[in-house]
């Protein structure tokens, strides 16, 4: 039996991001739960078995950052690749800075996607 | 024989006697004897004198004397004492008795007693006097006139009034004294009398001996025989100058209170009352002087029969004691009687030399009064000859200057009250403003003409509510009725609304009102309605143009927003990428997931669709401007806004409420931006209210200090308020929940307010409607880089934790 498959998380407010990562996650084998806020994620209950967070920069109420800031102040750190449809430059290396594991730009390739993952996941 | 003639001549009945020449007697009979109770021896010779009055004496002798001189019989009249002493009439009757020669030797008399007749002469006589006294002391003229109409006679009254001697008026015509205009009237009628013998009943002037005409009504009666042939005229005059000069003031009141009745221009009615005077005190002229409005100066009245000359010198002239006895007469509000202005010692500087050149002798100057301490002017009158104001003429002019007062004051107050009706009226057509009274105990409403031209319902058509409501906007019909009921309160108010015209046009009327009660105490509205509807059209132009502003102001906002608009297009195009990924993913499996792939092309198009739309609303907006900063006070700025909006926000029905708050810092920004965002918030508001009728559509806008001295403003709506999946997008650039906006307003307001370091944020109310509301810092760090700020600067610059945030509350 192979490992069950790594939970990836998606929080975003945009339907299309909603739609459109999981079946590209699911491509690569990944299992993709989504989350149109982060306070939707926090109820979830999916937070413990959540292996990478995809997680949007700038959302109505509780933004990425504050997620962030949330899961570590529970002490549930979950590696996390932020995607943002920005386009500051200067943003990357702040959210890097505070331990993000990627900043991915929207639009993104599908490779850029699978290396954030992998390398979330650790498997790179 | 002689013995038997004793005897016969003593039987006679009657005093017989003989006498000789010198008038000694020789015989009396026994009757006169015992008549006077003489004896023979006592009367003969001169005896008799004793019975004789002394008085009648002297006449009895002379009579004698010529009797006898002539030797023809005589007759005298004495009385004789009778026995008793009483004395009475009688007709001494004497013939002389011839010698044979034919010479009077003797006379012969014989006396019969005339008492009666003599009492009923004397009394007769008495009687006549007294009548000729009474006539002459008669307080009228009396004429006897020939019945064919000559002068006969008249009483003492007439005689002296006409001062001409008797026979030299009867010698003059008949008409002499007759006053020229009312001769002919007055013949005519006399003449007719004559012939008829009908009564005559005239009235006309006579001339009097000083010169003067006199008012009389003639009456004249004729005096007939017994077989009614006229013997004599009666003329009684009587003098009716006060009754005529009465008629005459009072036809002349009568003329000049219908010439101020009637709204005649004051000239004529003052030349009216100077003709009024001159008719009624004869001789004089007569002039009247007003006062300018400050009671400095005198004005001309009016002066019908004084030369041009005379009246240039006195107009202009200061209120002063000094300028005149007019100008004086108003200064000290009495009257000023120069009598003789040859012994005048007043106004010897300029008035008096001028009035004598103009050939008057007197002047009486009398003030015109109005309302207690008020001078309207002077009435004067000049003669050309000294002249004292008679008693007569001192009651006429108190009731001229009476009338001159009322008609006077009742001009001026016309031609005021016409000034300010015409000034009205043409105020009223200049700014197309009609008037409107509403009896609200009767619900009976009167227009003026102009609310009738504004309906176009013909003038006088009985105005009801039902009438009005056929005009009334149908948009416009709720609050119209609103109005009808606020009217019930009593309390003044502004309304305005529209009327929907058969031909299709609209027309703005502008309505304030005012309550108040009517002489019954009821309630009642007075209104002033005007027809706004060329302001408004142009208000609507403006509109639009402003509209337009807004959208290039917002757009010269867009660079502050760069950021956000490269985000919401990024997202579509993330999705499209995301989706051809795994499209091809799922084509490249074995077997191909095409049903999958299927759906991702479905999702590509849907999200190029989507980014094409973007890309559509940001051509329209794209443009840029450099924002410009400066200090000020948020309150006046939000005021200007509102004022900004306010026809806007008027034609929406929607009321706005400010609450500033007092002593905020003043902040720093860029005003427009700043105005743009309160624009914003408040069309916003204004939007939303905008299917609201079932409760008042408010605004509150209220600026108020926040922690760190910044300072809040709101915008508080009663509108249909926002729920919570709502809130969540409420800022999306793109998002809008109106069919026909563009939705980029609350989008464009967080990044202006963001980058002037602040926040903005909304929350639905307790009750209907949001509140949204910024709060800006009163100095943004980094300011002076801030001529870019608002185009460079993104939201997440310096404070991530905050600025991500949308910080909509979900309360």
């Amino acid at each position: 039996m192979i490992a069950s498959k790594s939970l990836v998380s998606v929080v975003d407010d945009d339907q299309s991001v909603r739609e459109a990562l999981p079946d590209m996650l699911r491509q690569f084998g990944f299992a993709v739960q989504v989350f149109s806020s982060a306070e939707g994620f926090l109820a979830s209950g999916y937070i413990g078995q959540t292996r990478c967070l995809l997680l949007d920069v700038a959302m109505p109420g509780m933004s990425g950052p504050d997620l962030q800031e949330e899961l570590r102040r529970r002490r549930q750190p979950i590696p996390i690749v932020f995607i943002t449809a920005d386009t500051d430059a200067t943003l990357r290396p702040r959210l890097m800075e505070d331990g993000a594991v990627e900043c991915l730009f929207k639009p993104f390739s599908h490779t850029a996607l699978r290396e954030a993952v992998r390398a979330a996941l650790g498997q790179n | 024989m002689e013995h038997d003639l004793s005897r016969v001549v003593d039987a006679l009945p009657g005093l017989v006697w003989t006498a000789l020449p010198d008038g000694r007697t020789d015989y009396l009979n026994q009757r006169w004897c015992d008549y006077t109770g003489l004896t023979l021896s006592q009367a003969c010779d001169f005896g008799w004198y004793a019975a004789i009055h002394p008085d009648d004496l002297e006449g009895l002798l002379a009579t004698w004397r010529a009797s006898v001189a002539s030797g023809q019989p005589g007759e005298a009249e004495a009385r004789l004492r009778r026995h008793d002493g009483v004395c009475r009439w009688f007709r001494f009757s004497t013939a002389p008795l011839l010698d044979a020669d034919g010479r009077a030797t003797k006379w012969v008399g014989i006396n019969t007693e005339i008492e009666d007749r003599k009492q009923a002469e004397e009394q007769l006589r008495v009687s006549e006097h007294r009548f000729r006294s009474i006539i002459d002391g008669l307080p009228a003229n009396l004429m006897l006139m020939t019945p064919e109409g000559v002068f006969a006679d008249g009483n003492r009254q007439m005689m002296e009034y006409f001062g001409t001697p008797f026979e030299e008026l009867r010698a003059l015509p008949v008409d002499a004294k007759i006053h020229p205009d009312d001769r002919p009237e007055l013949m005519r009628r006399w003449g007719h009398s004559i012939a008829t013998g009908e009564d005559c009943d005239t009235e006309a002037r006579f001339l009097r001996a000083d010169g003067e005409y006199h008012w009389f009504r003639t009456l004249g009666v004729p005096l007939r025989e017994d077989d009614g042939r006229i013997a004599m005229w009666h003329l009684l005059q009587m003098n009716i100058d006060d009754r005529k000069q009465a008629e005459v003031l009072l036809a002349g009141e009568k003329l000049v209170l219908e010439m101020v009745a009637t709204g005649q221009p004051m000239a004529g009615i003052l030349d009216a009352l100077c003709g009024l005077v001159e008719d009624t005190i004869s001789g004089g002229y007569c002039s009247i002087v007003l006062i300018d409005a400050h009671a400095a100066r005198l004005k001309h009245g009016a002066a019908p029969s004084l030369p041009k000359s005379f009246i240039t010198s006195i107009v202009g002239r200061p209120v002063t004691v000094e300028s005149g006895p007019c100008a004086m007469a108003v200064h000290d509000g009495r009257q000023v009687i120069a009598p003789d202005l040859s012994k005048e010692a007043r106004w010897a500087d300029d008035w008096l030399p001028m009035a004598m050149a103009h050939g008057l002798r007197s002047c009486w100057s009398i003030p015109i009064p109005a309302c207690p301490g008020r001078v309207l002017g002077a009435i004067a009158i000049y003669y050309d000859q000294p002249k004292t104001p008679t008693a007569a003429d001192q009651a006429v002019i108190e009731q001229i200057v009476h009338i001159a007062s009322i008609a006077i004051e009742r001009a001026q107050s016309d031609a005021a009250l016409k000034r300010s009706e015409a000034f009205l009226a043409e105020t009223r057509r200049l700014s197309s403003t009609g008037g409107l009274s509403k009896r609200m105990s009767t619900g009976e409403i009167t227009w003026s003409d102009e609310i009738y031209r504004m309906f176009e319902f013909e003038p006088g058509v009985p105005v009801t509510l039902d009438l009005i409501m056929t005009r009334v906007h149908p948009d416009d019909a709720f609050t119209f009725k609103d109005m009808l009921d606020a009217q019930q309160l009593g309390n003044d108010y502004i309304h305005e609304y529209r009327l929907l015209m058969p031909d299709g046009a609209t027309k703005y009327l502008y309505v304030v009102a005012s309550a108040g009660r009517d002489q019954d105490g009821e309630l009642e509205y007075i209104a002033a309605v005007q027809d706004v509807t060329p302001r408004r059209l142009s208000e609507e132009a403006l509109t639009k143009a402003r509209s337009e502003l807004a959208r290039v102001a917002r757009v010269s906002s867009l660079g502050a927003l760069t950021a956000s608009i490269a985000h919401e297009v990024n997202q579509p195009l993330s999705g499209i990428i995301t989706n051809a990924d795994t499209c091809m993913m799922m084509l490249d499996a074995d077997p191909p997931d095409v049903r999958g792939a299927r759906e991702t092309v479905r999702r590509t198009i849907r999200d190029g669709n989507r980014a094409a739309e973007v890309i559509a609303r940001l051509r329209a907006l794209f443009t840029n401007k450099d924002a410009q900063l400066e200090t000020m006070d948020l309150s006046a700025v939000a005021r200007e806004v509102i004022a900004l909006a306010m026809s806007e926000l008027q034609r929406n029905h929607v009321v706005v409420r400010y609450e500033f708050a007092n002593d905020l810092p003043s902040v720093t920004g860029d005003r427009v931006q700043l105005q743009q965002v309160i624009l914003n918030l408040l069309l916003n508001a204004s939007d939303a209210m905008s299917g609201i009728d079932d409760r008042p559509r408010q605004i509150v806008v209220r600026t108020e200090r926040d922690a760190g001295d910044a300072v809040r403003l709101s915008v508080e709506d009663a509108g249909a308020g926002f729920g919570p999946d709502v809130a969540d997008r409420l800022f999306d650039a793109f998002y809008t929940t109106k069919t026909g906006g563009m939705g980029i307003g609350l989008s464009v307001s967080r990044s202006i307010i963001a980058s002037h370091r602040g926040r903005l944020w909304a929350i639905p109310n307790d009750g209907p409607g949001a509140t949204f509301s910024f709060s800006i810092p009163p100095r943004p760090k980094g300011a002076v880089d801030a001529g870019r700020q608002g185009v460079t600067a993104t939201p997440a610059a310096s404070d991530p934790g905050r600025s991500f945030s949308n910080s909509v509350s979900k309360r």
